[in-house]
């Protein structure tokens, strides 16, 4: 049986959201995708798509307005998936911090794999941001969606499963750790 | 034998064809284009990925859709009846248009309602063809067809109007309104995901096959011309495709049927005088 995994790296189907972004950081990714830097060749293609999306790819502050559109594309991406935060306001907020309507960089929001820095940040960086996300996007597995921290292995004893006090307290795990 | 092998390996090579397709494509943009196996890298990536169900109807509607295009295909590889095959085709974009319209989503319906529109302009196209070759050789067989010296010349307007379906089949620019990436996310197939999108994008490759061994009936029993005929509208469409911009649905019905209808009325009333 072959192994399905290693697939992933060779063909990343991006989705590009922008979330309030100045166009710098989008303007960057459309050369990526362009005939000097190829992304295509390692299989990139840039679908709209969030069922058939495997890395999410966001530029911009985070508006109030987009924080709901964005967390809601996150959940419509099936697993495996990794995000890039791409732009130094998508990372921290960049030149917009503490505005009024801005909320500060997508990681308040959503889980973020790559930060990719820069204002605007070059198609080089891009480049190395999802070769990074793709080693990342190895090693996930479906079964990352299961809250496995919340949760102890059952026990067994004399062929009889026992699931009784599987739960953990909030914490608990981490002070074993 | 070799038929039942070809039946066989058809998703196979339209899946190389649409590889090969995408180098020739991006060499065309002076880039250096995906390598020739990346349509099975992507198979091999959704089989892996999670699956979600908008509604079961919707999923085996496109699971009907890749089954009934492959049905298409075997049909015209035996060489069974052309008139059949162009509705049980019909019946393969039905399936695909019950599922765009089975889902809630507005851009799956946008996609549905232009699937529909574009089948109006291109299916009188292919149910003309099939008469010119019935009026050429006395039957719809394709086994009878494929013996037959080549057609090309006595349906050559009908075989223009052929290439104007072409796109529309392919989801090829000026001609893919269907699809719109961008515009409206790939149309039917926007609620897809993991394994059912699978099925879907191999549905693609056998539309690759379907179209060009179509293409292939116009050289009758010439296996050269054949050839030649396939690799020369291979090398258009993908020409077409890179210099011209999409035309409105609307646009797109009045092109196809003002044209394509017209050349093959014409051809059809020159062939009853010969």
């Amino acid at each position: 049986m072959f192994d399905l995994k290693k697939y992933r790296k060779k063909s990343p189907w991006i989705l590009h959201y922008n979330a309030g972004s100045c166009n710098g950081c989008d303007i960057e990714i459309l050369a990526a995708l362009g005939p000097k830097y190829d992304l295509e060749r390692f299989g990139v293609v840039n679908t709209g798509n969030p069922k058939q999306s495997d890395v999410f790819l966001v530029t911009g502050p985070v508006t109030f307005r987009s924080r709901e559109r964005l967390v809601e594309l996150y959940t419509q991406m099936p697993e495996p998936k990794v995000v890039i935060a791409f732009g130094s306001c998508t990372c921290t907020g960049g030149v917009f911090r503490d505005m009024y309507n801005v909320e500060d960089g997508i990681d308040r929001y959503i889980p973020v794999d790559v930060y990719v820095p820069g204002c605007a940040a070059s198609p080089e960086l891009l480049i190395d941001g999802v070769v990074k996300a793709l080693e990342i996007l190895e090693r996930k597995t479906k079964e990352m969606e299961k809250p496995f921290k919340l949760f102890k292995e059952a026990t067994t004893r004399d062929g009889i499963t026992n699931r009784r006090n599987m739960a953990l307290k909030v914490g608990e795990k981490d002070e074993e750790d | 034998m070799i038929e039942i092998l070809l039946i066989l390996l058809a998703p196979i090579i339209g899946g190389f064809i649409y590889g090969f397709e995408r180098k020739v494509r991006a060499r065309m943009q002076n880039r250096q284009g995906p390598p020739l196996l990346q349509p099975f890298y992507d198979t091999f990536k959704l089989l892996d990925k999670q699956t979600f169900i908008v509604n079961p109807y919707h999923s085996v509607l496109g699971v009907a859709h890749f089954f009934t295009l492959w049905a298409v295909v075997a049909f015209v590889i035996l060489g069974q009846n052309l008139l059949y095959v162009v509705f049980l085709h019909l019946l393969a974009s039905i399936f695909l248009i019950l599922a765009g319209f089975s889902v809630k989503s507005v851009y799956s319906h946008v996609g549905a309602n232009r699937e529909l529109m574009a089948m109006i302009a291109y299916e009188p196209i292919l149910i003309m063809l099939s008469v010119g070759f019935f009026m050429l050789n006395g039957s719809f067989e394709i086994s009878a067809i494929r013996q037959n010296s080549p057609f090309l010349l006595s349906l050559f307007l009908l075989f223009l109007a052929f290439l104007m379906v072409i796109p529309i089949k392919l989801k090829k620019s000026p001609f893919d309104a269907t699809e719109a990436h961008q515009e409206i996310v790939g149309g039917v197939e926007v609620e897809f995901s993991g394994v059912f999108f699978e099925f879907l994008y191999m549905a693609k490759w056998l539309e690759y096959v379907f179209v060009y061994l179509l293409l292939f009936l116009f050289a009758g029993d010439s296996v050269a011309l054949g050839l030649a005929l396939g690799v020369g509208v291979f090398l258009l469409v993908n020409l077409v495709d890179n210099s011209t911009a999409r035309v409105r649905i609307d646009h797109l019905i009045k092109i196809v049927l003002s044209v394509g209808l017209t050349l093959g009325v014409l051809n059809l009333i020159g062939l009853s005088y010969v």
